[in-house]
């Protein structure tokens, strides 16, 4: 799995490529702890190429999401292809994540944090 | 040289002066740096000889041989000959010398080697066996102190033990590691020109550690007591640093072998767990087809289903799969079955919805302290009215197949337990007539993949199921189970496979 990051002002985004699996999720999920880090955590995961999504990876995003909120900021996704975005229909993951068609409008929603 | 040889040989010596005195010489004496070394006779004054050798060793001269008061250029061929095994008997001499001072120090390692064996025999933790290293080190090297150092090459992180206390500090001491990793070889620290000579410390012997075929761990030796460090000392902490490090090496082949065993004694653990938590038999229930099925993956993943047939209430089941493997998941498991179960006893009128609801309120804070959700699904039969009730907390797949139609994939319309604060689901009705099919699977079932790496998936999931729907509970769930292994065959099962027939009769 490919994990490459960058930042839309404060807005941290990450560019996922490849298989989200139980084998790749431990790498995404030491990446996303350390965006942890910033108060509130504004966190965009970009999946377009993301091929496939196995329950580990929910669990990945779900605990990054709920960790998030904790902490007054959101995860949210973006660019969710077929069959990534089924899985996330089924399991109706997409009635807890905030879902936008692209990175820049996923991180442009954010309100920008008080300095 | 020539001395010791003459000591040692004296009567082989004094057998040839017998033969030159026997043959008319007045006196044979033997002579090294113009000193003389011995005379027969013993006590007499010694003029210039008549005939004399010289004794040879490695093209240097080392002695004579002098003959008095006899000569004959015939006999000074025997006394050349006799110079010759003088001179060989030398040889022999300092070769042998040299051995037993080897013989010696190897005897010094064995003995050092062996008291280093029986003080690290039995530490089976890192920091200890390196303290206890450290420890010895200094009292067989005859130093002030002395430090092991290990490094994980992963991570780059590294522990540093110490006896009797810290005199180096660790930077220095990495500084050093990176000093003889492309070399191999030990180095020699002259500290009286650094800042650690204010403390009184003079010199340090540094001394790679092989484990593992990569130089990832070092000894030091910190001020020789009595004085520097040489050669012995050099092939002493060689010793030390070989036997160092293959007990450092076999610590580690033991705590990964103990990992092992541990994660392998997790994983029977929590597949005992969920086997025993599933219900053992299908219950009767009138108007319904009734089939269960699990088979857990070798590491075991979260799934379950449940029966309960509380009294003067509806039959209530539940499919469920909690995410993540392993123990954690198994312990996560018995506690949403074991809430759920109660939600379905206990509360008064116990819908799917409601018990849902009533689940997540009770295990939210729980999923969220261990990262960690459920998804879950749950049915209830109503025989008067043949109807289905069922609430879907994000599970699937669910698979409708009617009598007279084609199957459909029943979507959920909540998020799993543990994602969200409140629950989604919301109560659905499905009419139950005779014949009609409702499978209630895990992911394990459309995610099982195959050589070519392509998932069983919805689609193919549905087809069997259509083609199997008229037959009982039992043969649908047999014949799902043959159809996936078939899919999959050669590939290791990776996520349990748990499903609940329900047929209408």
């Amino acid at each position: 799995m490919e994990i490459k990051s960058h930042f839309h002002g404060q807005v941290a985004i990450i560019n996922l490529a490849g298989r989200f699996d139980a084998y790749s999720a431990p790498q995404v999920s030491d990446h996303l702890e350390k965006l942890l880090n910033q108060t509130p955590p504004q966190i965009v995961v970009n999946l377009e190429e993301v091929v496939f999504v196995d329950s580990t990876a929910l669990a990945t995003l779900v605990q990054a999401m709920k960790r998030c909120r904790q902490l007054e900021g959101d995860l949210r996704l973006a660019h969710l292809k077929q069959p990534v975005r089924m899985i996330f229909e089924l399991t109706r993951l997409d009635r807890a994540f905030e879902i936008f068609p692209d990175e820049t409008e996923a991180a442009d929603a954010f309100q920008p944090a008080e300095a | 040289m020539l001395a010791a040889v003459v000591a040692a040989q004296r009567g082989q010596f004094m057998a040839i002066a017998k033969a030159w005195l026997a043959a008319g010489a007045t006196a044979f004496s033997i002579w090294a740096d113009n000193t003389k070394l011995a005379s027969w006779p013993k006590d007499i004054n010694l003029d210039q000889p008549e005939m004399r050798a010289t004794i040879e060793m490695n093209g240097a001269d080392i002695g004579e041989l002098h003959v008095h008061g006899y000569n004959n250029p015939a006999s000074q061929t025997i006394l050349n000959a006799e110079a010759g095994l003088v001179s060989r008997l030398a040889r022999m001499e300092k070769e042998i010398k040299g051995m037993t001072a080897r013989l010696i120090d190897t005897q010094d390692q064995l003995l050092a080697v062996y008291d280093l064996t029986e003080a690290t025999r039995n530490h089976i933790d890192m920091s200890d066996l390196l303290r206890q290293l450290a420890f010895k080190t200094t009292q067989l090297g005859g130093t002030e102190g002395a430090f092991f150092l290990i490094q994980n090459p992963q991570n780059g992180s590294s522990r540093i033990e110490h006896f009797p206390h810290p005199l180096i500090d660790d930077e220095y001491i990495h500084h050093c590691l990176s000093r003889v990793r492309d070399s191999g070889q030990e180095i020699l620290i002259n500290l009286r020109d650094t800042d650690y000579a204010k403390v009184g410390l003079q010199n340090l012997l540094f001394v790679p550690i092989r484990v593992q075929d990569e130089i990832n761990a070092a000894l030091g030796l910190i001020n020789k007591r009595d004085g520097d460090f040489l050669s012995p000392d050099t092939k002493l902490a060689r010793v030390i640093a070989a036997h160092a490090g293959s007990r450092i090496e076999h610590l580690m082949l033991y705590q990964e072998s103990l990992e092992q065993t541990k994660l392998q004694v997790e994983a029977d653990l929590a597949q005992r767990v969920q086997l025993n938590l599933l219900p053992k038999s299908s219950p009767n229930i009138k108007g319904l087809d009734l089939w269960a099925g699990s088979r857990p993956a070798s590491q075991v993943g979260g799934d379950f289903y449940d029966f309960v047939s509380p009294q003067d209430r509806p039959f209530t089941f539940a499919v469920g799969d909690v995410s993540g493997k392993g123990m954690p998941a198994a312990l996560l498991m018995a506690m949403t079955r074991t809430v759920m179960r109660t939600k379905i006893n206990i509360s008064p009128n116990p819908t799917p919805e409601l018990i849902l609801r009533n689940c997540n309120a009770e295990l939210y804070d729980d999923f969220t302290e261990v990262s960690m959700f459920a998804t879950a699904f749950i049915g209830q039969y109503h025989p008067q009215k043949r109807l289905l009730l069922y609430a879907n907390a994000g599970h699937s797949p669910v698979i409708y197949c009617p009598t007279d139609g084609d199957p459909i994939l029943l979507e959920a319309d909540g998020t799993a337990l543990g994602v969200l604060p409140v629950s989604l689901a919301e109560d659905q009705c499905l009419t139950f007539k005779k014949g009609d099919v409702l499978v209630v699977a895990t992911d394990g079932f459309n995610e099982a993949n195959n050589s070519d790496d392509d998932l069983f998936g919805y689609s193919r999931l549905m087809r069997v199921v259509k083609h199997l729907s008229n037959k009982s509970a039992k043969r649908i769930v047999e014949g799902l189970y043959e159809a996936i292994s078939n899919f999959s065959v050669g590939q290791p099962q990776s996520d349990d496979q748990t499903l609940v027939v329900i047929k209408g009769m």
